[in-house]
């Protein structure tokens, strides 16, 4: 799942103060999921936005909101249509890919991120969200036990641990497990422990192409005896 | 307003309204025959709220004094709180609304819309609720009464310790404020000359007053008496002499009251035979406690076979019983035990084996078991045309709330008779609530004991008939009733389509109650909940409601309300308090307080703190409000985490104050940490520093300017 982070009151006041009348879009799904930008977040921002209005006594905001049951899908946002007539801005509380859609969709309404992308993981606990992803487009979790020293190792090496793991924490946060050795604890569980010897190559990480698309579908040529 | 909020609101409104009370019928209504709303009044008693109590219980029962004192509660056997400590005290509380709501002030009345003119032939409980409910129909009822004073079982069979005569007195004055004709010493021998009278339609309820024989040689003998007669003569105003050394014998309601009245009277010595064990015995188990508080003796597994007088005593011949196979009543068939016959000498033996109708051959209706009268369970139509029958004569001897079921059931048959409609079996207005508590749910339930309402000592009850039962005080009451689970009224998810399924819910919920169900869609289980309303508050898709939603209704009407009037009020600065009303809240000891003494502060009150949103406190700043402070119940609060969850919410409220300049001690808590914690003094020095900090800031502006 994508997970967020709203961003400050201060920054969003900010970025709509051109703009008169905004409509903060919620998302009902990953930014529902990491309480970055659901029906709940998105009515708490419009109160607070309210309240910052009231409070500087000279507002000259009007808010609305809505919540679509996701943002990045034009088909979710055609029900925007109509309720955009009176509206000089979207505000979303939508992942990056949510604002693009928008961007897209309404090619002629400004459209304003609500929220900070920040990586795709998981819930730790209630209210707590761990990153496990960077979308390399390179993945190597069957060689590292399905633990991932991109995004859970400090510095990110192939080849751990490093010297400055104490106690199966990183030197670098003492809260922080080293993945090297949650790595090396999972792969003697799995009896792989030989796949801790094996050295591999440096990876070049300003090199690796991004995908940009992906796709699921085969690519067969239409009228070719398909029926 | 733009259009996509108001559409969004609209689109919520309707439904919720449509959804509105989707709670399911607690155990408790569904085990009374009257189906009163028992999760309603005592939820009620829980927030103080006692006149609303009792105009609630007024609403499903046409006698609740009446009940207070003697229902046999099979709410409370039914209770879900058995499953985690002891069921809630329900008659207790039921009498607590009934003394302290005014129920005695209560006037009953009733118009005359019809013609048609209905007999009740007897005043028991059955005649009495048929009278009032057809008095509230509009048709003229008369009630006739063999005896010379009204109530039936009431006034001649139930002890006045247990049911003091004013209470029934208030009441059958009642049904002569409704217009109920009264034909006391009045026995009814046809109902041909009933009907030769002009009546319509007759209810007959005689009850059960004929007590079975024992069947055993001597049993004729004088020194002997019958239960239902004892009873009936010491409740007319005779006092029988009994002797120094009685004995009773059975194991029934009856008995106990016997034996309890055979005290009263100055009798030295009293025992009580029963062929079974204490397990098998048909009595209230708290009466038979107090029974052997007040030194009675009950002799188990002992039965009476010959009776035999001389030199003006009775010398009984019992023989001692073992418990066999179970018989139709499940319970274990008592079989003598050979040779152990034994002799104890009585100067009175007073039989209560159990009580049949005795129903005039005149009534010429057709006679089912044990001489009970036979009717179709849904109309309580005889074999006669107009004839209707209800109560201990069909049912045999049963409850007193069974009774008035029968007559308010009754009443409505009668209706129908009479206006010829086709009687409709009654459906039942919503699916009831199944299932047990999970043993998971339950070790998250706290255990609060339950409280008792003082009783008096047995030596001062023993002396007469005063009630032995006294009534609870304010706050016992309050805090017996927030034992209670709330059955059937937890959360649901209301927009299943719109849920995220982000598990939050299952994360935040106290008593792990939702779960995932095989397809991946997040199930709460309403049997298991526990309707706290953390989830309902913490959901970010906002989905999730409370089956009886009115308390989260409750909180955004009663702020609006609260913001407008403390901006008509124009008394600078306000401050709004978030206050929970149940217990020590519900009270209004507190809230008075604040109320009273400082102006300014104004209170919304919310069914458990843990039901204000952020966006409320945040929306009570908005509008205007100074200062905002939430009080609950801290550690007294019946459910878990509650504080917990509203600090988070602060928390983040706090943040957004710091953001657009407030301070954020703007923002308070207060959760007494103890019964006896006094928050005034906390709140005082709370408006205080809010005055001092609304005093700064217009200084500042001021100077700006």
């Amino acid at each position: 799942m994508i997970v967020a982070e709203q961003k400050s009151l201060a920054e969003i006041r900010q970025m709509i103060t051109p703009y008169q009348r905004v409509l903060i879009l919620g998302c009902g799904t990953c930014m529902t999921v990491c309480n970055a930008g659901g029906e709940r977040e998105v009515s708490f921002l419009h109160n607070a936005l309210r309240l910052a209005e009231s409070r500087s006594g000279n507002g000259i905001h009007t808010f609305s909101e809505y919540t679509v049951k996701r943002q990045c899908d034009y088909e979710f946002l055609d029900s925007l249509v109509d309720k955009i007539g009176d509206v000089d801005a979207i505000l979303s509380l939508g992942c990056g890919i949510g604002v693009q859609a928008i961007a897209e969709r309404l090619p002629d309404l400004p459209v304003l991120p609500g929220v900070n992308t920040s990586f795709m993981g998981m819930a730790e606990e209630w209210g707590v969200w761990d990153e496990r992803c960077a979308a390399c487009g390179d993945c190597i979790l069957a060689e590292t036990g399905g633990i991932c020293p991109i995004t859970r190792c400090t510095k990110g090496i192939l080849n751990g641990p490093c010297a400055g793991t104490k106690n199966g924490k990183c030197e670098a946060n003492k809260d922080m497990d080293c993945a090297w050795i949650l790595i090396y604890k999972r792969l003697e569980r799995l009896g792989q422990l030989d796949k801790m010897r094996r050295y591999y190559p440096l990876r070049n990480f300003r090199t690796i192409p991004r995908p940009r698309r992906v796709a699921s579908k085969a690519s067969i040529d239409v009228g070719e005896g398909n029926g | 307003m733009h259009s996509p909020v108001s559409d969004a609101h609209n689109y919520r409104a309707n439904r919720t309204e449509k959804y509105l009370d989707h709670s399911l019928m607690p155990p408790c209504q569904a085990a009374c025959p009257l189906h009163m709303d028992v999760r309603g009044y005592v939820d009620l008693v829980a927030q103080g709220k006692i006149m609303e109590a009792l105009q609630s219980i007024r609403s499903g029962n046409p006698f609740p004094s009446i009940c207070a004192y003697v229902c046999t509660h099979p709410c409370e056997d039914a209770c879900r709180r058995c499953q985690v400590d002891k069921p809630v005290a329900i008659r207790a509380l039921k009498r607590f609304a009934v003394e302290f709501g005014g129920d005695r002030m209560v006037q009953a009345e009733a118009e005359t819309t019809q013609q048609e003119k209905v007999a009740i032939v007897g005043s028991g409980p059955a005649g009495m609720a048929c009278a009032y409910y057809l008095r509230k129909l509009g048709y003229p009822a008369t009630i006739f009464e063999a005896h010379s004073e009204m109530g039936g079982m009431l006034r001649v069979g139930i002890p006045q310790y247990r049911l003091p005569r004013q209470v029934l007195d208030t009441e059958v004055q009642r049904l002569t404020q409704m217009g109920v004709e009264i034909r006391l010493s009045t026995k009814v021998v046809s109902l041909d000359l009933l009907f030769d009278l002009g009546y319509k339609a007759i209810f007959i309820t005689i009850g059960a007053h004929q007590s079975l024989r024992m069947g055993i040689e001597g049993e004729e003998s004088p020194g002997v008496i019958d239960g239902a007669t004892f009873l009936r003569e010491v409740n007319l105003g005779l006092k029988p002499s009994l002797g120094e050394r009685v004995a009773v014998v059975g194991g029934g309601n009856v008995a106990i009251d016997a034996a309890r009245t055979a005290v009263r009277l100055g009798t030295k010595r009293v025992n009580i035979l029963y062929r079974r064990g204490r397990a098998e015995m048909p009595a209230d188990p708290e009466e038979v406690e107090q029974a052997l508080g007040e030194g009675i003796e009950i002799l188990f597994l002992v039965i009476p076979t010959r009776i035999k007088r001389g030199n003006g005593r009775l010398s009984v011949t019992c023989v001692r019983m073992e418990l066999g196979a179970p018989d139709a009543s499940s319970r274990r068939r008592p079989v003598p035990i050979k040779d152990s016959e034994f002799n104890e000498e009585f100067d009175t033996l007073i039989t209560a084996i159990g009580q049949a109708p005795q129903t005039p051959g005149g009534f010429d209706v057709r006679m089912g078991k044990g001489s009970t009268i036979q009717v179709d369970p849904t109309t309580l139509t005889t074999n006669r045309v107009g004839v209707f029958a209800g109560g201990d004569a069909v049912t045999g001897p049963a409850t007193v709330t069974e009774a008035l079921a029968a007559g308010r059931l009754a009443a409505s048959r009668i209706d129908d008779y009479l206006q010829h409609r086709y009687p409709v079996a009654g459906k039942a207005e919503r699916e009831k609530l199944v299932g047990d508590l999970l043993p998971e749910t339950i070790e998250m339930i706290r255990k609060i004991s339950r409280l008792e309402p003082p009783i008096l000592l047995p030596e001062a009850r023993v002396k007469d008939f005063e009630p032995v039962e006294l009534v609870y005080d304010w706050e016992t009451a309050t805090n017996e009733a927030r034992r209670c689970l709330r059955c059937g009224m937890g959360a649901e998810i209301l927009f299943q389509d719109k849920c995220a399924t982000c598990l939050t819910c299952l994360k935040v919920c106290p008593y792990h109650v939702p779960c995932l169900d095989a397809s991946g869609t997040i199930q709460i289980p309403a049997e298991q909940c526990q309707a706290c309303g953390i989830c309902v508050a913490e959901c970010p898709a906002k989905v999730i409601v409370l089956r009886k939603p009115y308390d989260r209704r409750s909180i955004n009407e009663e702020l609006d309300h609260i913001l407008k009037s403390a901006a008509e009020s124009k008394s600078k600065p306000f401050i709004v308090g978030f206050c929970c009303q149940y217990g020590l809240f519900g009270i209004g000891t507190l809230a008075n307080l604040w109320r009273g003494a400082k102006a300014g502060v104004w209170i919304v009150p919310v069914l458990c703190v843990a039901k204000v949103e952020a966006e409320q406190i945040l929306r009570a700043f908005e509008m205007g409000a100074e200062g905002v402070f939430i009080a609950g119940c801290g550690e007294q609060c019946s459910r878990e985490d509650t504080a917990f969850w509203v600090r988070q919410r602060v928390e983040k409220v706090r943040k957004v104050l710091a953001q657009v300049g407030f301070e954020t001690e703007r923002l308070q808590t207060f959760f007494p940490s103890t019964t006896n914690e006094d928050l005034a003094p906390e709140l005082d020095k709370f408006a205080e520093q809010i005055g001092r900090l609304y005093l700064a800031s217009a200084i500042m502006q001021e100077v700006k300017s």
